[in-house]
């Protein structure tokens, strides 16, 4: 059972170039694919991880620009309506004036109408009076 | 031997025959060496570079198959060398330390799965290359090497100085040390795998149907152990060898 032969040493010398060619028909290029994968992966993962913060910085960019854009569509819109009021109150202030002078100038003509009828009637009294007067004294009294 | 050959007279059918110590010589030159486990181990060797070939000749980024299979076996080896060695050391000594526990693996299990004794040669009979023991104590020198090669190529002469570390007193046992290494790694793997065989064959011998199965199923189990173990062990030997028995290269 324990006979020691020349198997030992070629045994051993064999082992050697299996060692030898397996490394270099499994151990390299498989660690090789191995390592490249790795690589591959890694690579990868630190690709999409750029991408994701390029997207997210993109993300808050584009919500800072919108938030940027409502802010100006509220301040326009305020403006608008600031605009818009102002030019309500000019007509509406144009309008009441007109209206006041209008009343003025129909309040004058009134006073003015109604002071020609009191002349009026003030010279029909006149006449009315001298006529009472006439017909009272006698038509022949009468000197002016 | 006699015990067995007398029961085998027991059993008249040639189901099952022990032979324990017989070898099929091949002469080279003044010397012989032992062909059936060349046999096998050429057997052992053309299938793991056929896998090899298989997974490498169409490598693709998502792996597939044989490819797959075989990285696999590559991240288990890594990861062995890695648990023995640490991150910074171990990438030489993938290729050994694998090829070991690639070549006893397949070795054992073709010894526990093929039917080798089917084919039969003039002397001998075919069985896994781990059932001789030229062949462990082959790989065990070959660890004892490698793990001399390690200290020497990182320290120096400096290695020497793992002997007389922590107190001198030790010296005998360190060196006794680089003797039993070796022989309880050969020993261990010899042992395991030839009862394994003689077990399963003794069994198959009395029985033939169904009862060695369980025994078989073990062996099968530790047959992978085995190759597990020494291939951590070799990793262990080498850590060793190369970080020295003090406690002073610690701060890695």
């Amino acid at each position: 059972m324990f006979d020691f032969d020349l198997t030992l040493p070629l045994m051993a010398l064999q082992f050697l170039l299996l060692v030898a060619l397996l490394n270099a028909i499994f151990y390299k290029p498989l660690t090789k694919v191995l390592e490249d994968r790795d690589d591959y992966i890694l690579k990868n993962e630190k690709e999409a991880r750029e991408r994701l913060a390029k997207a997210e910085e993109l993300a808050t960019k584009y919500e800072q620009q919108l938030a940027e854009a409502r802010k100006q569509s509220v301040e326009v819109i305020a403006k608008a309506q600031a605009e818009a009021k102002k030019i309500a109150d000019a007509e509406i202030a144009g309008a009441q004036q007109e209206a006041i002078a209008q009343r003025e100038k129909a309040t004058e003509e009134i006073a003015s109408q109604k002071q020609a009828a009191m002349q009026a009637l003030e010279q029909q009294v006149d006449a009315l009076s001298r006529q009472i007067w006439e017909k009272l004294v006698g038509p022949g009294l009468i000197r002016y | 031997m006699e015990i067995l050959n007398s029961l085998s007279v027991f059993n008249s059918f040639p189901l099952a025959e022990l032979e324990v110590g017989q070898h099929f010589y091949w002469e080279i030159g003044n010397y012989s060496i032992h062909g059936q486990v060349f046999l096998t181990s050429w057997f052992v060797i053309g299938l793991l570079v056929l896998a090899s070939l298989a997974a490498i000749i169409n490598v693709q980024k998502v792996p597939r198959g044989m490819q797959n299979m075989m990285e696999y076996a590559l991240e288990f080896i890594r990861d062995l060398a890695k648990s023995q060695l640490g991150e910074k050391e171990y990438r030489p000594w993938v290729p050994f330390i694998g090829t070991l526990f690639l070549f006893i693996f397949v070795s054992n299990w073709s010894g526990a799965l093929l039917p080798w004794k089917i084919i039969s040669l003039p002397e001998g009979e075919l069985a896994a290359p781990t059932n001789d023991i030229n062949t462990t104590v082959a790989l065990a020198l070959l660890t004892s090497i490698a793990y001399f090669y390690a200290g020497f190529k990182k320290k120096g002469l400096g290695y020497f100085a793992k002997y007389i570390e922590p107190t001198p007193v030790l010296l005998p046992i360190a060196i006794l040390e680089d003797f039993t290494k070796p022989l309880s790694l050969s020993f261990r793997l010899f042992g395991n795998i030839l009862a394994d065989e003689l077990v399963v064959a003794v069994l198959v011998l009395l029985v033939p149907l169904f009862v060695p199965l369980p025994v078989m199923a073990l062996g099968l189990f530790t047959s992978a152990i085995q190759a597990l173990v020494f291939a951590t062990l070799a990793g262990a030997y080498i850590h060793e060898a190369l970080e020295g028995h003090g406690d002073e290269e610690h701060e890695e």
